[in-house]
């Protein structure tokens, strides 16, 4: 047996050596299809990511809960200082409460008197977080809703209070929200209340910086910042987060979303903004019979 | 006996395939939505290195491209090109086996870290000469170190764990009668 190994490895070698090159080139073949035809590719990692994350789905849960339990149980440790935290916050919260109240009345009566029906067509679908994109350098989350689902890409996620990200890759069900955070984003903006348009630009870092804003003196820390649905990608109006400045002076995007707890998602259908395309046209009562026109004249005077 | 050694073989083939994909599925969970300010090690890698240096066998070219391919698409990394660069490794870190097995652990990691940083740096020269988006230099690089560090507790682990270690001058001749 020692003794026909050897001959036998000897044939091998270069066949071993023949199926590496093969693999290697394989594999730089899918890089280079990849950087030609990205879309393409892309498709077919949406569907890879449909394919296997689900096959892990049941392990992910009880993992994730159990992660997070030990985590929370470390912070057992600070519970006293934590809970007069709590409570001292809580009491501030009760006046807020108050407010939000009068302040929910209050609107309730004007849309009222204006008569408003806001877009019956902004409705949601509710996604749990399966996974996020595993390596430091993307900020990435996989959803459980797909295109079974009837999830398109580019709509925007939402968690109870401000925008997370947006729906890049949809398999059949598994959907990828790019974050905010992620290096790849780009929001266009509107910055309340003094209405300057810019763009938010995600740099791997936990609050993304505002880039081209018109006029910065106008913006304070502290303002608001909601989608401005330019480019009719994103319905316009979500709340995204607030205005804050860091240490060199550059103005930041605190995010309103709870980024530390992301569990469900809230994935807006979007139908599209309607766009004016044609110039004004003469406006003329349609062309209608001779006789029934008189007949109506008649019956007029 | 050669059944038995087939079986051994398989086992820890399908070992090694499980340990990747335990690492991917831990990447994967779902547990901090904030961007990190470091970079954990690139464990896949440091394994493969590990195995191929030791027991080539367990670790074949094709199983590392899968598993790395694999992991390409999981973590959003333009597909095909990482896979690439540590296949290309392996080999070059398995052709030099012969002469660092009878070293001791210090030339070997040497020679590891040698690889490593000329992957990377190719990595992100040819992403690059490309126009591809970038992730930032240092959290890259942060990465690799931590790799580096971590490439002894891999070695240590799957020596004490799984039983992979060095052919020692009396084990060659044991395996050869084996098999």
């Amino acid at each position: 047996m020692a003794r026909d190994r050897t001959p036998s490895e000897d044939f091998t070698g270069p066949l071993k050596r023949l199926l590496l090159g093969v693999l290697v080139l394989c594999l730089l073949g899918v890089f280079l299809l990849w950087r030609i035809d990205s879309p393409r590719v892309e498709r077919f990692r949406a569907q890879i990511v449909d394919h296997v994350v689900p096959n892990f789905e049941w392990a992910m849960a009880p993992v994730t809960g159990f992660v997070n339990i030990v985590r929370d149980f470390q912070s057992y440790e600070r519970i006293h200082q934590q809970n007069q935290e709590l409570r001292r916050e809580l009491q501030q919260m009760k006046a807020w409460k108050e407010a939000a109240l009068q302040l929910e009345q209050e609107n309730a009566r004007l849309l009222d008197l204006n008569n408003v029906r806001l877009d019956p067509r902004l409705t949601f679908v509710t996604g749990v977080v399966m996974a996020d994109s595993g390596s430091p350098f993307r900020q990435s989350l996989i959803l459980n809703v797909g295109a079974r689902d009837g999830i398109v890409d580019g709509w925007a996620a939402m968690d109870g209070l401000g925008l997370v990200g947006r729906i890049s890759g949809v398999g059949e069900n598994t959907a990828r929200v790019v974050l905010l955070t992620d290096s790849s984003s780009r929001i266009p903006v509107i910055v309340q209340p003094s209405g300057q348009t810019a763009l938010v630009t995600g740099d791997n870092t936990a609050a993304p910086p505002i880039d081209f804003l018109e006029d910065a003196g106008q913006v304070r820390p502290g303002d608001r910042v909601i989608t401005s649905g330019d480019g009719g990608v994103f319905p316009a109006g979500l709340l995204v987060g607030r205005v804050a400045e860091d240490p060199g002076g550059r103005m930041r995007l605190r995010l309103s979303a709870d980024y530390e707890r992301l569990e469900f998602l809230r994935v807006l259908r979007d139908h599209g903004t309607e766009s004016i395309v044609s110039p004004g046209q003469l406006i003329a009562p349609a062309p209608r019979p001779q006789n029934a026109g008189s007949v109506s004249e008649n019956g007029d005077g | 006996m050669v059944e038995r050694d087939r079986i051994r073989l398989w086992s820890l083939r399908m070992a090694f395939f499980g340990v990747c994909v335990v690492v991917i599925f831990w990447k994967l969970l779902p547990l901090d939505a904030l961007p990190r300010a470091w970079a954990g090690p690139d464990l896949i890698v440091a394994l493969s290195f590990a195995w191929v240096l030791r027991r080539p066998e367990y670790a074949p070219p094709v199983l590392i491209a899968i598993i790395l391919l694999l992991a390409d698409f999981l973590f959003q990394r333009p597909p095909g090109l990482w896979a690439a660069l540590v296949l290309l490794g392996s080999e070059a870190l398995k052709s030099r086996a012969p002469l660092l097995r009878d070293m001791t652990f210090v030339p070997e990691w040497l020679t590891v870290t040698v690889v490593l940083v000329v992957i990377t740096l190719s990595y992100r020269l040819i992403m690059a000469v490309l126009l591809l988006d970038q992730a930032p230099l240092g959290l890259h690089l942060l990465e690799m170190v931590m790799t580096l560090l971590a490439y002894p507790l891999v070695v240590f682990a799957s020596a004490v764990v799984l039983g992979i270690r060095k052919i020692k001058a009396g084990d060659a001749e044991s395996l050869g009668l084996r098999t």
